[in-house]
């Protein structure tokens, strides 16, 4: 389960680009950086789209001017859905990097993981927003309702770190 | 249990975006007593689904239902948000095609018609097929291999009626 104090497991996620279908590996952008990763149920869902993106795509500037070398969106859905949610979001203009955890396996390794079937909502990741430190969660905002965002949100942890 | 000509889909529960939120619906009562054109691809965004394959049956959708079919239907190993959102964006909603979500995958597993690829980040999609079907049998079958749109597409079965 996601703690505070919790070195976080390594993971690969698949990115598509221009060039075509790319891996990245997350321990890469983790080490010796320090980093904003927020997570959200799904991409088109109406909190993420109205709320919890764009309080990321308002305080990215805000969060560089900080120190944080990288923001990176986490969501249980494919690179391809991802790649044109960042662009119809505006955050791949804010400079936010979208990870497709496609398979799920690294939300469940965190324990984020939960299913709403009647939703169509099969094994996504649960609300939450931290600041990774060398791969340490240094802080940890955990939503805990559904259909909410209000501490998972971008000038909430902005103003926590 | 396989696509053949003169057999049946196997029951399944798809999830779709209504008026109020994401809604179940029986493909069973979709079908029953009625003409109706079934397709699958294997998800919203992804390259071929967006530029060809749901474009042909945008196309073609008034000349299937010169022909008595009375609904047509995209299915796919998505969620109804995402599918809303796709659905919008490429028009596949206002020419009148229904999406609908195999959100766990399960239908498309018992039809033996899912394949995985990670390094698309592409887990229990949907290879591509289309269908005519008249009071749930199946009329017509264009079954495409995994990764190819040909005999799937809207005109290729639109010859065959």
């Amino acid at each position: 389960m996601l703690t505070e104090g919790m070195k976080l497991p390594d993971a690969t996620f698949p990115v598509v680009t221009d060039d075509g279908p790319q891996t990245v590996k997350l321990s890469e952008r983790l080490n010796g950086r320090r980093v904003v990763i927020f997570a959200v149920p799904g991409a088109f869902t109406p909190t993420c789209d109205s709320a919890h993106l764009p309080s990321f795509v308002r305080t990215a500037d805000a969060f560089r001017q900080k120190g944080i070398d990288e923001i990176i969106c986490i969501s249980v859905n494919d690179p391809h859905v991802m790649r044109y949610w960042g662009r119809l979001t505006g955050t791949a203009d804010a400079g936010i990097s979208m990870f497709a955890d496609a398979g799920a396996d690294f939300t469940r390794e965190i324990g984020m993981d939960y299913s709403n079937p009647d939703r169509g909502m099969l094994n996504r990741s649960r609300r939450y927003a931290m600041l990774v430190e060398d791969g340490v969660v240094t802080r940890l905002h955990l939503e805990e309702l559904t259909g909410v965002c209000e501490i998972s949100g971008g000038e909430a942890l902005l103003a926590a770190i | 249990m396989t696509i053949s000509v003169g057999g049946k889909l196997p029951e399944a529960t798809f999830v779709k975006m209504g008026a109020e939120g994401p809604e179940s619906i029986s493909l069973g009562s979709l079908l029953a007593g009625r003409k109706v054109v079934l397709f699958a691809l294997p998800g919203a965004y992804t390259g071929p689904c967006s530029t060809s394959h749901i474009p042909s049956f945008i196309r073609t959708a008034d000349a299937f239902r010169a022909k008595g079919v009375a609904e047509i239907i995209c299915v796919s190993v998505n969620d109804p948000f995402v599918l809303k959102a796709w659905g919008e964006a490429t028009g596949a909603t206002a020419a009148g095609i229904t999406l609908l979500g195999d959100a766990d995958g399960s239908y498309t597993k018992e039809l033996k018609m899912d394949f995985t690829a990670p390094h698309l980040g592409l887990i229990g999609r949907s290879s591509r097929y289309a269908l005519v079907l008249e009071g749930g049998v199946i009329t017509h079958a264009n079954i495409d291999e995994p990764g190819v749109c040909d005999i799937s597409t809207g005109e290729a079965l639109l010859a065959t009626l």
